[in-house]
């Protein structure tokens, strides 16, 4: 094969890559109509929601969790405008959300992660915090139940900065993935033996940590803000 | 032979060579099975004085018999090995390692966690790698009906309906993957309702509230 011929394969396939995706994406939204008319949704929202999801697909945003969204809303009675409205916001924020994904090693992530991040966001956690979190995971698969620890620790009260921080340092000190799963629970038991969740910040903290969540002081207070110097980002597949 | 029924207890103790029952006991043997009883005990030893010992080489050739009849096939190798005998010899200290392993073993082994009371959200035991039982509760006293609703279940009214307790207590188990998820309580078909058992209660985006448990590997406790 000579090289003009070479040159012109490459971009062949260069051309065709996006259309493939683009058509993945089309398949995307197409599942998203027919699981909305499955679940009973009329056809002027399954329309409207699968412009929505076409949308986002176009920058990247996976099509899925808008349909769930969109189900979950119709399953409670939310009348059709207020859906519509809060799947653009939820498309906007998965689109900030795999922005901030992207900013922490992830180039390619699942739509379960974006889902996550942006669900997290909608939680509090801020962009610069979703990219730690990703940055800090040692998989690509421990990415998500981590933005979803330190969104229900941020729930339950503890500023977002200090509940990244202590998934952070979790995952940093390989701590096993049912440790990190229980922090909620564990959090939540402070706050029934009547914990402020300051004080449960401090307990759950990493300077607490070197004995698991809740235990004793024998280290150095290590408070460093979640940014983009911590941790060494480790590559995700 | 003579039946031994034809005897009675008496006679038959005598015939055992068992010590004789007190006189006036009314358990002697009366003299005429006692009698009988003698004759059949001549009997036996001249039968017995006429029997000769086995010699040596039919012994020896009726246990060549039995160990022929007994051998395993010799295609059997696996089976051969199994059947037979063998000599192990084990150091102390692997029989400790193997001790610590069994250990391991029932210490590693799922096991259901303590039930959890009223109003709890509670996660029974893991059934499989990847899934956990979590057994949702709600007191609603005067509720006719109550259901679990959430992402676990395409947010389905009708999907988990939970079942009426003492004291209003409403109750549904399910089995969820481990992770995070979001649900509320259907009461009465039509009210939906957050967990204030749940780790945490976000917003839904629609101007409500979601609950959220993360379930994890380990079982997980309460929210």
């Amino acid at each position: 094969m000579n090289g003009r011929r070479m040159r012109a394969l490459v971009l062949a396939v260069l051309a065709a890559v996006p259309a493939a995706l683009a058509a993945q994406e089309g398949a995307g939204a197409g599942n998203v109509a027919v699981r909305l008319s499955a679940r009973g949704l009329p056809g002027d929202l399954v329309q409207r929601v699968q412009r929505i999801a076409t949308d986002a697909a176009a920058h990247g945003v996976p099509a899925e969790p808008i349909a769930d969204k969109a189900i979950e809303g119709w399953a409670k009675h939310v009348p059709a405008a207020r859906i519509v409205a809060a799947l653009r916001a939820f498309a906007d924020r998965m689109t900030e959300a795999g922005a901030a994904v992207r900013s922490g090693g992830l180039a390619r992530a699942p739509g379960s992660v974006i889902a996550a991040a942006a669900e997290a966001m909608g939680g509090g956690l801020k962009p610069d915090e979703v990219s730690s979190v990703v940055r800090a995971a040692p998989t690509a698969e421990e990415v998500a139940p981590g933005l979803s620890v330190a969104a229900s620790l941020t729930a339950q009260g503890l500023a977002s900065r200090q509940a990244v921080t202590i998934v952070v340092d979790a995952m940093v000190h390989k701590r096993p993935m049912s440790q990190l799963l229980d922090l909620p629970s564990v959090a939540r038991s402070m706050h029934d033996q009547g914990m402020s969740p300051g004080e449960i910040g401090e307990k759950l903290l990493p300077h607490h940590g070197d004995h698991g969540p809740g235990g004793e002081h024998h280290g150095d207070r290590n408070d460093r803000p979640p940014g983009p110097d911590h941790p060494a980002s480790p590559v995700h597949p | 032979m003579t039946d031994g029924r034809a005897f009675g207890p008496g006679t038959q103790r005598y015939l055992d060579g068992e010590p004789s029952p007190a006189l006036g006991s009314g358990a002697e043997p009366s003299p005429g099975e006692r009698a009988a009883a003698d004759r059949l005990i001549a009997l036996a030893r001249a039968y017995a004085e006429g029997l000769e010992p086995v010699s040596a080489a039919m012994d020896e050739a009726v246990m060549a018999a039995v160990r022929r009849r007994g051998a395993v096939p010799a295609d059997r190798g696996a089976w051969r090995w199994f059947v037979r005998a063998h000599r192990v010899s084990v150091r102390p200290v692997w029989m400790a390692a193997l001790a610590a392993a069994a250990a391991l073993v029932v210490w590693l082994a799922p096991r259901r966690p303590a039930t959890g009371t009223r109003a709890e959200l509670v996660v029974a035991a893991a059934s499989a790698a990847d899934t956990v039982f979590v057994r949702f509760e709600l007191v609603a006293p005067a509720a006719r009906s109550v259901a679990v609703a959430g992402s676990f279940n395409g947010w389905r009214p009708d999907a988990l309906p939970m079942v009426r307790g003492a004291a209003g207590i409403w109750s549904v188990t399910v089995p969820l993957p481990i992770g995070e998820h979001r649900y509320e309580f259907v009461v009465d078909q039509t009210r939906w309702v957050t967990d204030p058992t749940a780790h945490a209660q976000v917003d839904d985006g629609f101007g409500g509230r979601n609950s959220v448990i993360i379930v994890g590997p380990k079982g997980l406790v309460r929210s």
